[in-house]
């Protein structure tokens, strides 16, 4: 474990991706064998626990469409509250995977390899849970299909101009490739565990969902092309859609919502608060299930790397944001930005600003970036920071508009909250089936990276264990 | 029969399943809601019935008078003359009109009714009637939900027993018979202020039935202390009757003319006349306002001077003593007012000046709160002013009932003395507003039989032997005279919802035993009047036309009686740190006979913004001395009295004056009324009945939550209200549109030019608008709009299409006020079409920005991108639990929105619809005028016009064309259809004038 990166504070270039040397079946056997032992004890605590927690989410969204968006604090002007701002969180957090499977795919980046999987599913799982929102936001849910654009006996299309429109479009086709990227990706590995199962049911499924893989050279060459197309389709979207995302604010006139640096400034806060989220999920899950050797400290600090880019941007373009507004001389958009720093909101302000701008400039600190415990409270502080930049750009702005006269001020009811919470419990439940019943980590991909792979290699293998 | 028994059985249980909107709020948790669980306050205490949950009440409560309602929802069988449309051409789905008049103390107001199949929906003026002009108040458009109300007593009762009206017939003849031998000895009755040819009739019967019975008259708010002091100046009780257009100066004293007093409209249509503005030619009145709290009189104000209620009497006596030192004597004044200094004293002596210089052209009002001396003392100076005659004249009024206090307090004297043992209430509730320390509840007990008319089972009814159900003025005959004597019929536009029996229907039964349709009795009446020849021809003009042509009266002449200010008080009481004075005022439920009336609950005060509540209003610098917020619950103790109250901070309040909204607190008002906010009436007694000084205010540590609907009263410099002052003006003539610099707009989109056919366009004119509230309860009345409550309205969901937005400019104690009616813009260029992702809101070729609620999924983005947050989202199925027989008052022609959709304004999109029909069966134009919106029938300066702006020559588009014209926020490129006059203000150049910001 202690390896002479970390005592000379640098990273050699030519670092190993993967630590303690494992052999291709060692790689196999840690991974595949995950969903193949019995689960332990805390997973189903786990599970039992974030269940309920998904059944909470049921139950709320269960009262809401009973009664109506009334059980939540939404009032005129504040008409958006927080499923909206948890809308725009989640999908913010399922930007990291695609970004990381095929923009860094794209880069040649090999030590993606090590998390791709991970962050791919974290990705389609946020995407559910972003997707949720704008369905149960509406005032008649049972009418929410009326926003996709279908033929039908009133011949009414949907508002081409609405940006809501766009995002039904933007954020369902992100989905739909995010879906297939992970699924394409895994099939090797599906074939993996197939050729392992021992159980007649889980030869049938994992027979059906490898597609035949075998593993030849031909199928390698088709798969690889596949890849590499899907990688290049997703890599637009990484960019579309949360830039359509900032569409929903940045197309209105509202002050503080009407400006046209949003579409980047989005896509940063969502890679920043992506990769928070990987990082959260991987440093529990590479200790709980020993990953260590394949979720290497410099795949963390790397990514430590990027989150204080990313901090680094969000921070730009809060101060640009101050700026364009004194700049451009209207008088209700600087309002809107001094009341955001000063106003009824101005503590969810300094919360946003002391979590996604501050607290990041820890990790110009090599050790605090290689430190897992640190790096893990900086990811929940950046988790936390993002979820309330959301939160200040859509309720301060809404609760302060044009006309002083209908200025309210917002506040949440048990029900916003408890749909929230609700959530995490639909996202965790997910995420731990699929890591117990998924190769988490992508075991082709980083047999690719071992020095195994190599055809040059020649090495000792240490530990006994055969290629 | 059991049926109606069984479904009643089934409508209570179900209210008890139907509990959820409470347990929502058990489960919400919110804080507001503990505050309110945690509050030991006993009068506020059933605001813990979510007002939801009373409407859900309500809702079912009406279900099961359905039964009764419905089987009287035909047409009336009495003739009534309609107004417009002749009963032949009744066709269904077509409304009809039939003017009648509404009798509220000694003034009537003359009313057209709109009525759907028989079932009255909405209140309009009836133009030919001197006292409404065609315009409404908030409280007149109120009542035909007063008259749906599921709460009023439906059946005669006898200590709680079911009778008949036949029973009480059966029984009062024997009564009669016994009480006519004793010469009336026994007996006494107690009625409301009438001015009622047909009631003067049957009180001139009264007496020479019962010589020896007691008539008595009391009204909770009335103009009694002018008439006291009229009749103290000139020897005799004249009516007043005010011509605000013809004044160039008027002086306030402590007289919310525009609003509250019994005459507001043709004040209001008058004052306007006064002080509108077409161009920089014109010229307008100037009004100087003295009073101790913030109305909407004041907000008027060119300037305004803030004095406790108590003091105005000296400064009125200070005033007569300035002009005398300016030249003008004021006859019969002995006593010296108080000298001034400082600011004061330059401001009498400007204000004098002014008088004087508008000799004739002048007019001083005073409020109904001052005692009669300070009425007495107004006479005489209008009279040095010579205004007598011009601005103010006086009528006489032979067919009124006058209101007196003292007569009631000698009435429960005669009550305890055990000398009454049958007491006739007609109409009021003195359980609930007589003064406290006439202890009329107790009196009330040793009167062996109490008959009480009433509409409700209130705090009278309660504690009366025989209630008898009282009918609606809109289900009954009846006769008024207005302020001028002009004669007016109130005739019924439906059968007695509630088998109830009129006023003067009951008092005639009582005079003989027998019983007299109340159309026998107004029929004799003007039968009287008319004269026996052509009196059907003239009947059947009078019911059409709602009035008896040229039936006013000449006014009278007065003369100051020698003597009559000789015990005018010299001594003057100070309001100070040390001696807080209460001013009860006259709010939204009037007496509280309106307080089941939930438009007028949860219609925003104009000034203070609260709904669902009364609250002890003061300064900022008393409650900042006080150590006091809004929302912090005081006991405030008077003459012996006293009463928790929550605060509410009021800039502009008198320092050290504390006001407190009557009508309020009710203890069985029913289910929307009942124990909503504090009655003062607690601390009202004979001696401090208007107002008193010696409060003492001390902080319990509670406190209760109130619900305002607007939370921030500054503009923020922005450019929302555009005001100058005269001089400004003339200066820079179009400085209104100059505020905003506007370059040159480009859309995303290829303009639609909206050049063809009609466009749709309106006005609002600043500079008339007083602020009161009229226009909101039309549109509430016209357009179905549901009321949401007091927990919800906290939530900032109320539903009003129509807000009006109060804004203070200034220094925070004594700041002036603003107000700016606010509905959609129509704008062209629609924030909330584009961004509507199903296309639920749209532009049609006439430039209406139409909702389609059948398409609306309720993304709620279109409030969003709305400017003017003037869409209103029903967040919960709000009109889910009406009552059926409030369904009944509902418009028709307006859809009623169901949970989840979005609504808003639409320009009265029915009355466009219909008007373009009509014209279309005609083969012509629609008539500029034709089309009349709810808001702008309602408003009494007439400061709303509506029109097609495609024509240059309607009235719309020939005040667009005014260089006071200008639209808000029209540099974001909405392009709206309504444009705004700005405000001005005529300050007087020897008087500082406050900063008018833009």
């Amino acid at each position: 474990m202690s390896t002479a990166a970390a005592k000379k504070e640098t990273i050699p270039l030519d670092a190993p991706l993967v630590l303690g040397n494992p052999s291709f079946s060692d790689l196999s056997e840690t991974i595949g064998g995950i969903t193949e032992k019995k689960a332990p004890v805390q997973w189903f605590l786990l599970v039992g626990f974030f269940a309920s927690l998904a059944l909470l989410f049921a139950g709320s969204v269960g009262y809401l469409f009973w009664e109506g968006v009334g059980i939540w604090g939404l009032n005129v002007p504040v008409a958006w509250g927080w499923a909206i701002v948890n809308f725009v969180w989640w999908v913010g957090i399922g930007h990291a995977g695609t970004l990381i499977s095929a923009i860094l795919f794209l880069f040649r980046q090999r030590w993606r390899t090590a998390i791709n999987r991970f962050a791919e599913a974290m990705t389609i799982f946020a995407v559910i849970c972003a997707l949720l929102f704008p369905m149960i936001h509406v005032g008649r849910v049972w009418v929410v299909y009326w926003t996709l654009p279908f033929p039908n006996q009133m011949m009414m299309w949907p508002n081409f101009r609405s940006p809501l429109l766009w995002d039904v479009f933007a954020v369902s086709t992100y989905f739909t490739v995010s879906l297939l990227f992970w699924y394409v990706g895994m099939i090797p590995d599906l074939a993996t565990l197939r050729d392992r199962a021992t159980t007649k049911v889980r030869k049938v499924m994992l027979g059906i969902f490898s597609l035949g893989w075998r593993g030849s050279n031909k199928q390698w060459k088709h798969y690889e092309r596949a890849y590499l197309i899907l990688a290049a389709l997703a890599t637009p979207l990484v960019l579309s859609v949360h830039s359509v995302v900032s569409f929903d604010f940045a197309v209105s006139q509202l002050p503080g919502w009407h400006t046209t640096i949003f579409p980047p400034y989005f896509v940063a806060g969502a890679i920043f608060s992506g990769f928070a989220m990987v990082m959260t999920l991987a440093i529990v899950a590479r200790k709980i299930y020993k990953l260590e050797n394949i979720i290497t400290i410099n795949h963390l600090d790397v990514m430590n790397k990027i989150m204080l880019a990313t901090s680094l941007m969000v921070g730009y373009a809060y101060s640009c944001e101050f700026f364009v507004a004194w700049y451009s001389g209207n008088e209700f958009e600087q309002f809107a930005f001094i009341n955001r720093a000063t106003g009824p909101y101005a503590w969810a302000y300094w919360i946003m600003i002391t979590c996604n701008v501050f607290i990041p400039q820890f990790l110009w600190s090599q050790r605090i970036r290689r430190s897992i415990p640190f790096m893990f409270v900086i990811t929940i502080f950046i988790n936390i920071g993002m979820w309330f930049e959301r939160f200040v750009i859509v309720v301060s702005s809404l609760a302060n508009d044009f006309l002083p006269s209908s200025w309210a001020y917002y506040t949440p009811s048990m029900w916003d909250v408890m749909t929230y919470i609700g959530t995490f419990g639909v996202f965790f439940t997910l995420f731990l089936l699929f890591l117990r019943f998924l190769p988490m980590v992508a075991i082709s991909e980083v047999k690719g990276v071992l020095p195994a792979a190599n055809p040059h290699y020649r090495g000792p293998v240490s530990s006994g264990g055969q290629s | 029969m059991s049926s109606i028994v069984e479904d009643k059985d089934k409508a209570l249980s179900t209210v008890k399943q139907k509990r959820y909107w409470r347990s929502l709020d058990n489960l919400a948790e919110t804080p507001e809601f503990k505050k309110i669980v945690e509050r030991e306050f006993p009068e506020g205490a059933s605001t813990l019935n979510d007002p939801v949950s009373r409407r859900k009440f309500m809702g079912i409560m009406g279900a099961s008078m359905a039964l009764a309602g419905l089987a009287s929802c035909r047409r009336p069988v009495q003739k009534i003359v309609p107004y417009v449309v002749p009963p032949e051409n009744l066709v269904p789905g077509m409304p009809q009109y039939y003017a009648t008049s509404m009798p509220h103390g000694l003034s009537s107001y003359g009313l057209l009714v709109e009525s759907h199949e028989g079932r009255p929906t909405k209140i309009e003026g009836n133009t030919l009637h001197p006292s409404t002009l065609g315009s409404t108040s908030a409280q007149m458009q109120a009542t035909t939900l007063a008259l749906y109300d599921p709460d009023r007593i439906g059946a005669v009762t006898l200590d709680g027993a079911a009778k008949t009206w036949d029973d009480f017939v059966k029984f009062w003849r024997g009564e009669f018979a016994t009480y006519k031998a004793a010469g009336g000895a026994g007996i006494a009755i107690l009625t409301e202020s009438h001015n009622s040819p047909t009631m003067a009739k049957l009180a001139k019967r009264w007496k020479s039935k019962f010589p020896k019975a007691p008539w008595v008259a009391y009204e909770s708010i009335s103009d009694e202390n002018i008439y006291a002091g009229i009749a103290l100046a000139t020897g005799k009780e004249y009516l007043p009757s005010y011509n605000y257009d013809k004044a160039d100066v008027v002086l306030a004293l402590d007289s919310d003319f525009l609003q509250r007093d019994s005459e507001s409209i043709t004040a209001a249509r008058g004052f306007a006349d006064g002080r509108r503005v077409k161009s920089v030619k014109d010229s307008m009145n100037r009004l100087y306002v003295v009073e101790s709290m913030f109305t909407l009189t004041g907000g008027m104000a060119d300037h305004r001077l803030r004095v406790a209620s108590s003091e105005i009497s000296a400064f009125a006596l200070a005033l007569a003593a300035e002009l005398k030192r300016q030249g003008l004597t004021v006859a019969g004044l002995k006593a010296q007012g108080p000298s001034f200094s400082g600011d004061k004293k330059k401001w009498l002596a400007a204000l004098a000046k002014d008088l004087i210089k508008a000799r004739g052209k002048s007019l001083v009002v005073t409020g109904r709160r001052q005692p009669s001396h300070v009425h007495a003392l107004t006479l005489a100076i209008n009279s040095a002013l010579g205004n007598i005659g011009k601005t103010v004249e006086y009528h006489a009024a032979p067919d009124a009932i006058f209101p007196r206090r003292d007569d009631l307090s000698n009435l429960v004297s005669k009550m305890n003395a055990g000398e009454i043992s049958t007491l006739i209430i007609v109409g009021g509730n003195p359980v609930y507003d007589a003064p406290a320390d006439t202890k009329f509840a107790d009196a009330l007990k040793k009167v062996s039989n109490v008959i009480r008319l009433g509409h409700s089972d209130d705090e009278t009814a309660n504690v009366s032997n025989w209630v008898l159900p009282q009918a609606h003025f809109l289900e009954s005959w009846g006769d008024t005279r207005s302020v001028n004597g002009t004669l007016a019929i109130t005739q019924p536009l439906i059968d007695p919802l509630y088998k109830g029996r009129s006023a003067i229907e009951v008092v005639s039964l009582v005079l003989g035993g027998r019983e007299t349709p109340g159309y026998e009795l107004v029929r004799g009446t003007l039968r009287d009047v008319i004269g026996k020849i052509n009196f059907e021809t003239g009947w059947e003009r009078t019911l059409h036309d709602g009035l008896l042509a040229k039936s006013a009266s000449q006014p009278v002449a007065v003369k100051m009686k020698s003597g009559a200010l000789n015990n005018y008080p010299a001594g003057s009481v100070s309001i100070t740190d040390s001696n807080l004075e209460i001013v009860f005022y006259d709010g939204n439920l009037h007496d509280g006979r309106l307080a089941n009336v939930g438009w007028l609950q949860e219609l925003p005060d104009p000034v203070t913004k609260l709904t669902w509540d009364n609250a002890a209003l003061m300064s900022p610098a008393t409650a900042h001395r006080l150590g006091v917020s809004n929302s912090d619950v005081v006991t405030l103790q008077v003459d012996g009295k006293s009463l928790e109250a929550p605060v509410w901070v009021m800039p502009g309040q008198a320092d050290n004056s504390i006001a407190l909204a009557l009508g309020y607190g009710r203890r069985m008002a029913g289910s929307v009324g009942t124990a909503v906010g504090v009655d003062a009436g607690a601390l009202r007694t004979s001696g401090t009945f208007s107002f008193a000084a010696g409060v003492t205010v001390s902080s319990t540590g509670k406190t209760y939550p109130l619900s305002s609907s607007q939370d921030h009263g500054s503009m923020e410099d922005r450019p929302l209200i555009r005001e100058a002052t005269l001089e400004e003006y003339r200066a820079a003539p179009t400085f209104a549109p100059d505020m905003v610099e506007t370059p040159e707009l480009e859309s995303l989109w290829s303009d639609i030019k909206y050049d063809t056919g009609y466009q749709w366009g309106m006005t609002i004119d600043l500079n008339v608008c007083t602020g009161c509230n009229a226009c909101t309860i039309a549109c509430q009345s016209e357009n179905n709009v549901p009321i949401v409550g007091k927990e919800q309205v906290a939530k900032g969901r109320e539903m009003h299409w129509l807000r009006m937005d109060r804004y203070f400019i200034g220094d925070e104690d004594d700041p002036q006020m603003a107000q700016q009616p606010m509905a959609c813009q129509q704008c062209e260029m629609a924030p909330c079409e584009q961004v509507c992702p199903v296309a639920a809101t749209n532009h049609d070729k006439e430039g209406l920005n139409v909702m389609v609620y059948n398409r609306c999924i309720g993304t709620r983005y279109c409030s969003n991108n709305c400017p003017y947050k003037v869409r209103r989202f029903n967040f919960f199925n709000y009109t889910k639990d009406t009552s059926e027989v409030a369904k009944m008052g509902m418009n028709p022609d307006v859809t009623v929105r169901s949970r989840g959709v979005m609504e808003k304004c639409t320009y009265c999109t029915q009355r466009i619809s219909r008007a373009k029909l009509t014209a279309k069966k005609d083969d012509r134009q629609v008539a500029d005028g034709e089309i009349v919106s709810a808001c702008q029938q309602a408003c009494p300066t007439k400061a709303i016009v509506f029109g097609n702006i495609n024509d240059p020559n309607s009235e719309v588009s020939r005040i667009k064309e005014r260089n006071l014209d200008y639209e808000i926020l029209a540099e974001i490129n909405t392009r709206p259809r309504t444009s705004y006059q700005a405000r001005l203000r005529n300050p007087n150049p020897e008087l500082p004038s406050k900063a008018v910001e833009g």
